[in-house]
């Protein structure tokens, strides 16, 4: 389902986007604060700030869908990864090291392309961390132009 | 509820917005879009592009949620969306396929961005997305300006100005000291509307009068073609774009002038000077700040554009009343040993060289030559404008709306270059050759 590409470009200094939706079947907007494959039990980890994003984080229980889309600054190359949550728990001391180490490395690439600090001030924390792991079902292309939300990958048991 | 005026600056802007949706199975998906559009308090629309998955579950559930982010402070803002209705054409859908048109030339898109559908939507709720922690404290800026009065007060100065001139001067100085511009030009467009000539600036090492900006290239350029105004927040993001401003800037050829041009710009704003319909030129500010000008500007800076238009339209008619035939003053015949002024005119474009340096084209040219024709048969130095508009070898149609800005355009370029031709106002209505030697025009046919 998630390829060695796919898995190297979501761990990648890229920009995260995550949704999950209500029982009114209203979607949310969370940025996340970095992404993992878990190459052995096949899951995605996405980390988010609760207080930040708290409908995103309040919508997100085992069982629920949610769609995570990461796009790389420089050339806005993008992919939209959906499926099913696994678990949704606090984060680890490793983990909050590794979205210390992205928010880190996201502010270098940003400035390289003229944001500032300030701008990305209400983007980007590693405070009040969640940890959303999911079972990948659906990988689409999403980099703007006539093919973005084309289907690459669909899980066998869907 | 968040008041959408009070967050415009984060509509249509620089930093894409984002969009979620539910399909009809339940799942979420989210993706970036382009722009989201202000209409007024209690709707936006979105331009359907590509996110066909979006557009479906939209049609579907009739609901989306968007986030859209202030390119200057970051600060982002959730919206709550209801659909409405998709238009694919009239007022609404006009602005803004032109709108996108603008902006994805001014980013080197061609016509990726070209607009195929409207969807408009109710904003049923807007809150602030409120960080937990802050990576940095806000930069010191100015307090905010009281536009719309800078504005009242500037429309209100041009409008006391008596000649076209003067309101040109009036308006950049209004610029600089009501609203912080420093760097300001004002262009006007030429016979052909191919071409815009700068006619008054402020705030450049030169004033680079009868410079030229092409119509639909470059931000200046395509805000006039468009007729919108024409503003760009951010110009790294659009360095393609940038590079071709920068290419016809720095473009060098015998008959350029360089045009008034900060070294590297952040931030542009164009706005056309439009009165009955018509373009009467383009008034352009710049900064070497990112997010220098905000829609609040533009709108101030349209308010102004559209005076100094409708004050300008009102001089024109005002000198094609005015004018009495001046009395027919002689300069002294140059002695023979005086130096000799070589004149190249080319009728087909109306371009003067003077002294093999390119002097100006078009219709300012035609009249140089006019004058100069003038002096060397008869030695006449003073001219009406009621005369110049009654002179049929001129074959200039449309005459009486704009021979006032092609002598100030005249008169200026000759005095940036100081000598040794020259022209003066010795009265309302009539124009004086100042002629420090002895022409020799040559009409050349190439």
């Amino acid at each position: 389902m998630i390829g060695a590409d796919v898995a190297a470009f979501l761990e990648s200094p890229v920009m995260i986007l995550v949704s999950t939706r209500n029982s009114g079947h209203r979607a949310f907007i969370a940025r996340g604060s970095g992404a993992r494959f878990d190459r052995r039990h096949g899951h995605i980890d996405v980390l988010l700030c609760r207080g930040q994003w708290p409908d995103v984080a309040g919508n997100a229980a085992k069982g629920a869908p949610i769609a995570v889309t990461v796009v790389r600054p420089s050339d806005y190359r993008a992919f939209q990864v959906k499926g099913v949550i696994e678990e949704v728990a606090s984060i680890s001391q490793e983990e909050q090291q590794r979205a210390t180490a992205y928010v880190t490395r996201m502010l270098e690439i940003m400035a390289e392309l003229g944001v500032t600090k300030v701008q990305l001030s209400h983007t980007l924390t590693d405070k009040d961390l969640v940890r959303i792991s999911f079972l990948p079902t659906d990988l689409f292309a999403q980099t703007p132009g006539p093919d973005a939300g084309q289907r690459l990958e669909q899980a066998a048991q869907r | 509820m968040i008041r959408l005026s009070d967050i415009r600056d984060s509509f249509e802007g620089v930093i894409p917005s984002v969009i979620a949706t539910t399909s009809a199975d339940g799942v979420p998906n989210i993706s970036y879009l382009s722009h989201v559009h202000y209409i007024d308090e209690r709707h936006v629309a979105l331009s359907n592009q590509f996110f066909s998955k979006t557009a479906a579950n939209v049609r579907h559930r009739g609901v989306a949620t968007v986030m859209v982010v202030d390119g200057r402070t970051g600060q982002q803002h959730i919206l709550d969306l209801h659909f409405l209705r998709s238009v694919g054409e009239g007022e609404l859908f006009e602005r803004v396929a032109s709108h996108l048109a603008v902006m994805s030339v001014s980013q080197g898109m061609g016509d990726v961005m070209k607009l195929r559908s409207l969807d408009i939507y109710e904003v049923e709720d807007c809150r602030p997305v409120v960080p937990v922690a802050s990576l940095a404290e806000p930069e010191e800026t100015e307090p905010p300006r009281d536009r719309l009065y800078a504005a009242g007060q500037l429309c209100a100065a041009i409008a006391q100005q008596g000649d076209a001139e003067a309101m040109f001067d009036c308006a950049l100085e209004g610029l600089q000291t009501r609203f912080g511009f420093a760097n300001a030009v004002v262009l006007v467009p030429d016979e052909e509307g191919k071409k815009l000539s700068t006619i008054a600036s402020r705030g450049y090492p030169a004033f680079g009068f009868g410079s030229e900006a092409t119509v639909g290239v470059g931000t200046i350029g395509t805000a006039a073609a468009m007729r919108r105004p024409l503003r760009i927040s951010d110009m790294r993001r659009g360095q393609r774009y940038a590079s071709a401003v920068r290419a016809e800037v720095m473009r060098h050829g015998p008959d350029h002038i360089p045009l008034p041009s900060l070294a590297q710009p952040r931030s542009q704003l164009a706005v056309p000077m439009l009165s009955r319909g018509r373009l009467l030129g383009v008034l352009f500010v710049e900064s070497e700040k990112s997010f220098a000008f905000s829609h609040r500007d533009e709108e101030a800076l349209s308010l102004v554009a559209s005076q100094l238009a409708t004050s300008l339209l009102l001089a024109e008619r005002d000198r094609s009343e005015a004018g009495t035939p001046p009395p027919a003053t002689h300069q002294p015949s140059p002695a023979q040993a005086a130096p000799r002024i070589r004149v190249r005119y080319f009728p087909l474009d109306g371009s003067v060289f003077v002294d093999d340096e390119y002097i100006i084209r078009g219709l300012p040219g035609q009249l140089l030559h006019h004058f100069l024709s003038v002096f060397s048969k008869t030695g006449r130095t003073d001219f009406s404008n009621r005369e110049i508009r009654r002179e049929r070898s001129l074959r200039l149609p449309d005459f009486k709306d704009n021979l006032e800005t092609r002598l100030i355009l005249l008169r200026r370029r000759l005095e940036e270059r100081g000598g040794p031709l020259l022209l003066s106002k010795p009265e309302r209505g009539q124009i004086r050759l100042e002629c420090d030697g002895l022409p020799e025009i040559e009409i050349a046919t190439g």
